[in-house]
């Protein structure tokens, strides 16, 4: 036997006890999207408009760091594992990881969970992206940064199992999975910097009660510097999916092997220095910095344009190897019954219209029609929400029997669930950016103001408010749908046999055919860090230098000043 | 490194969409002058915006016969002030901080947006030539009634206009 | 490997190609097309937005 699971049975837990976190995230996430895509349109309120916002938390915190990173993990495991060929270096330290981002994942939900009920002091209603001052219990910003340290091992993890497997590989090229999870792992040790920099130093202290007072703007400009980044941790398995597995799914090959090492090598330049472009609107940070930032964004639009070209180049060799002819003919050879393949095309389709939205929040002084309307829920909806999130779905339908050892329960019911998530989001997203359009703000139970109206150019405020709840509903169902699949085909409820289907095809130009220095991940970190300095080092210092370490309440320096002065100032009185 | 053609002209072209777009924004902010919010505010203590110049007296005031001022702070559920009333025909500052939390302002039907920071001063400049209503609205969650802070900004016509503090 | 049950074919490389086709004579036409496409419907949805949308609306930061 070919499967994983076979070859690989320690590292194939592993894989299903990440996926497993992971869906279980996705699904309670799916709950509170429902009840907030109800909620906020007036169809359907069962919780309070105070307790939406915890509701919020909750489906922000499962959405965007449970589900994807969980995944993630599990996924990159495969990958490493797989594309080495080899066995964990020690699978005790494997285990030690997943179980440390499962310890920080149970701190973080019970203070969110504590929201709920006022039987405990426990809470965290600060949104995924605790701006302080909101507040949350010490034991949530503990439990992220137990969760991010967990995934800094799996990366030393992967690490060794990388640089054991060169030293008995000399001269030999990283085949590309490995190449991936290495640089994007790279991206992430320099991404995290931020947050752990906002939590460690500033807000963990101030939640003890050990400093008295935080410099919003500092921790916040901190959270973006990671909260960028962030999103191409999310992208990037999508990324490694839609360049490795997509194609062979078609039946084509991947069309260029070096150009997908030169994107994933794009991203971890320009991943970072671009953070900025979440605080356009940000009081306290010059223009000439906000445009820094706005022109790295638009450059990293580069990997991404230059991924469509060989994404869709890879499919239309698979649907011409298949009999496909013509201009644009050949589209309908591609296998469309499947539900991988289908998902991942469609999630494709949605993250190429999620780059026109993307494109407009990037547009710096563009930005102003839009910061904060619900354009932009409905911008990473299409996003990570779909092209991230219907990619892992649609993947689980091809990638489940290898880690389990079962064939999936109904191919037929799995394209039933990818189609309902595409129209699900059709609705939700397109009257999203609408509405945010009008004026409507992102983030709030109940838009409906005395004396504040917002106006569409087509159609009205209540229809589309219509189409949010529509959406909000087929997704959900489409959500239910894959929940029960996966349980069917976990437990091998049909019996089905799994694929002997391991096996990825070679690219089309192989890696033989990339520049050797592509290779030297050093070389590129370090750019990547100078990039880095360039382009935070003088707005982080104008921050503190107007504001302070702490906010005015005390600057470290001041503080310190004060400390070292005061036994003078004592004797001279 | 074997690269197709159809790879080259696709390089080309999306290095001009990047450029188009750079170029574009670059227009609005340079040839129309649309400016972002930045450091001019300065900054102010959070705890003590009483005793502050600017923001111990909010409202509207007056600079010259074309030229206002409104100070305003953000605190949650309320901007203070929350009704605004300017004469068309004028130039109007807006300087906006946040004694608690973080928040946003957007002015409804128009590109007037910016969060409201602690510590921070949002100074953002525009021209209401027209007559008219506007609402405005925070946009960043402050707390569980963050859905029910907002304000209205009415534009009169200049001999309408019923003073300061309004 | 075509076997009789629906999910062991989820896989298209399994007996579903007809023809292989290596680098050389492979022509992605198709997808020069797509992709031109989207590039004219990108730039036209940004003109819009940023010269309708934007510098055409209501008072502006300036
Ligand atoms: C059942 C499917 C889903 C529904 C019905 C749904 C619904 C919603 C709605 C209505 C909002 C806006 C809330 C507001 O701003 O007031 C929202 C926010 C959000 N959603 Fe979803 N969503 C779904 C799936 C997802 C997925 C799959 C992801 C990501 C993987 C995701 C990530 C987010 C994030 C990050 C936010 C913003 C949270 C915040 O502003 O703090 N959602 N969702
Ligand atoms: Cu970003
Ligand atoms: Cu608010």
């Amino acid at each position: 036997m070919n499967l994983f699971v076979d070859r690989y049975p320690e590292e194939a837990w592993i894989v299903r006890a990440a996926l497993a976190s992971s869906f279980l995230a996705l699904f309670l996430g799916g709950i509170m999207g429902l009840i907030q895509g109800l909620h906020r349109t007036g169809f359907l309120q069962i919780v309070q408009d105070s307790t939406y916002y915890t509701v919020l938390t909750l489906h922000g915190v499962s959405m965007v760091l449970l589900f994807t990173i969980y995944f993630l993990v599990g996924f990159f495991q495969w990958a490493v594992t797989d594309s080495l060929d080899r066995s964990a270096e020690d699978i005790r330290f494997t285990k030690l990881w997943y179980f440390l981002m499962v310890a920080g994942t149970v701190m973080a939900a019970a203070a969110i969970l504590g929201g709920f009920t006022d039987a405990t002091n426990l809470e965290a209603d600060v949104l995924y992206t605790f701006y302080a001052p909101l507040e949350a219990h010490p034991i949530f910003y503990i439990g992220l940064v137990t969760f991010v340290i967990g995934t800094w091992l799996a990366g030393v993890d992967w690490f060794r199992s990388w640089w054991a497997w060169k030293k008995e590989h000399p001269g030999e090229r990283t085949p590309l999975r490995a190449f991936m999870v290495m640089t994007t792992m790279l991206m992430w040790y320099l991404a995290t910097i931020g947050v752990a920099a906002a939590i460690l130093f500033f807000i963990l202290p101030w939640s003890l009660g050990l400093v008295d007072s935080v410099n919003s703007l500092l921790t916040r400009t901190l959270f973006w510097f990671f909260g960028h980044p962030v999103v191409y941790f999310w992208l990037m398995p999508a990324y490694m999916m839609w360049y490795v597995i997509l194609p062979k799914l078609a039946g084509g090959r991947l069309f260029s092997d070096p150009l997908a090492r030169i994107v994933f090598v794009l991203f971890l330049l320009l991943s970072v220095p671009t953070g900025i472009h979440h605080q356009y609107v940000d009081p306290g940070i010059a223009e000439g910095f906000k445009f820094v930032a706005m022109t790295n964004t638009m450059f990293l639009l580069l990997p991404s344009l230059l991924t469509a070209f060989t994404v869709v180049a890879s499919m239309e060799h698979g649907a011409r190897q298949r009999g496909g002819t013509g201009r644009l003919g050949w589209l309908r050879s591609l296998p469309w019954n499947k539900p991988a393949f289908t998902g991942m095309a469609l999630a494709g389709l949605m993250f190429a219209a999620a780059g026109f939205s993307g494109m407009v929040n990037a547009g710096m002084n563009l930005n102003y029609v839009i910061h904060n309307t619900l354009w932009v829920p409905g911008h990473f909806h299409l996003t990570v929400g779909t092209a991230v999130a219907l990619t892992f779905m649609a993947s689980t339908y091809w990638f489940l029997p290898q880690i389990t050892g079962n064939g999936v329960f109904s191919q037929r019911l799995g394209l039933v669930q990818v189609l309902l998530w595409f129209l699900g989001m059709v609705f939700m997203g397109n009257a999203m950016h609408r509405i945010g359009l009008a004026g409507e703000p992102r983030r709030t139970a109940e838009p409906f103001y005395d004396g504040v109206t917002f106006d569409t150019a087509l159609g009205s405020i209540s229809e589309l408010h219509f189409q949010i709840a529509l959406g909000s509903v087929i997704l959900t169902v489409s959500l239910l749908l894959f929940m029960a699949h996966l349980f069917l085909s976990w437990f091998d409820v049909a019996s089905n046999p799994a694929p002997d289907n391991g096996v990825i095809p070679e690219a089309l130009s192989g890696p033989e055919n990339a520049p050797i220095v592509l290779e030297n991940l050093r070389l590129w970190t370090a750019i990547a860090l100078v990039l880095i300095l360039l382009t935070y080092a003088l707005p982080l210092a104008s921050i503190v230098s107007a504001n302070g370490f702490f906010g005015s309440a005390g600057t470290l320096v001041g503080t310190a000043y004060e400390f070292a002065v005061s036994p003078f100032v004592g004797v001279v009185a | 490194m074997e690269i197709h053609r159809y790879e080259t002209i696709w390089f080309a072209a999306s290095l001009l969409l990047i450029v188009g777009f750079i170029g574009t924004i670059t227009y609005g902010a340079v040839g129309v002058g649309v400016e972002m919010v930045d450091d001019s505010g300065g900054t102010v203590d959070p705890d003590n915006l009483g005793s502050h110049e600017r923001f111990g007296d909010t409202g509207v005031h007056k600079v010259n016969e074309s030229h206002y001022e409104v100070n305003m702070i953000a605190v949650h559920p309320s901007f203070i002030p929350s009704e605004i009333e300017i004469p068309a025909g004028s130039t109007v500052t807006f300087y906006m901080t946040a004694s608690d939390v973080t928040h946003g302002f957007k002015l409804v039907d128009s590109n007037l947006n910016t969060m409201i920071i602690p510590g921070q001063v949002s100074e953002i400049t525009a021209e209401f030539d027209e007559p008219g209503e506007y609402g405005f609205v925070c946009h960043e969650y402050c707390g569980s009634l963050h859905h029910e802070m907002a304000g209205n900004l009415s534009v009169v016509p200049e001999d309408e206009w019923g003073g300061v503090d309004s | 490997m075509d076997s009789g049950t629906e999910s062991a074919s989820a896989d298209a490389w399994d007996g579903e190609i007809e023809t292989e086709i290596g680098h050389d004579e492979y022509d992605p036409y198709g997808t020069l097309t797509l992709i031109g496409i989207y590039f004219v419907i990108i730039a036209l949805l940004w003109v819009f937005m940023y010269f309708v949308e934007f510098l055409g609306e209501g008072p502006t930061v300036m």
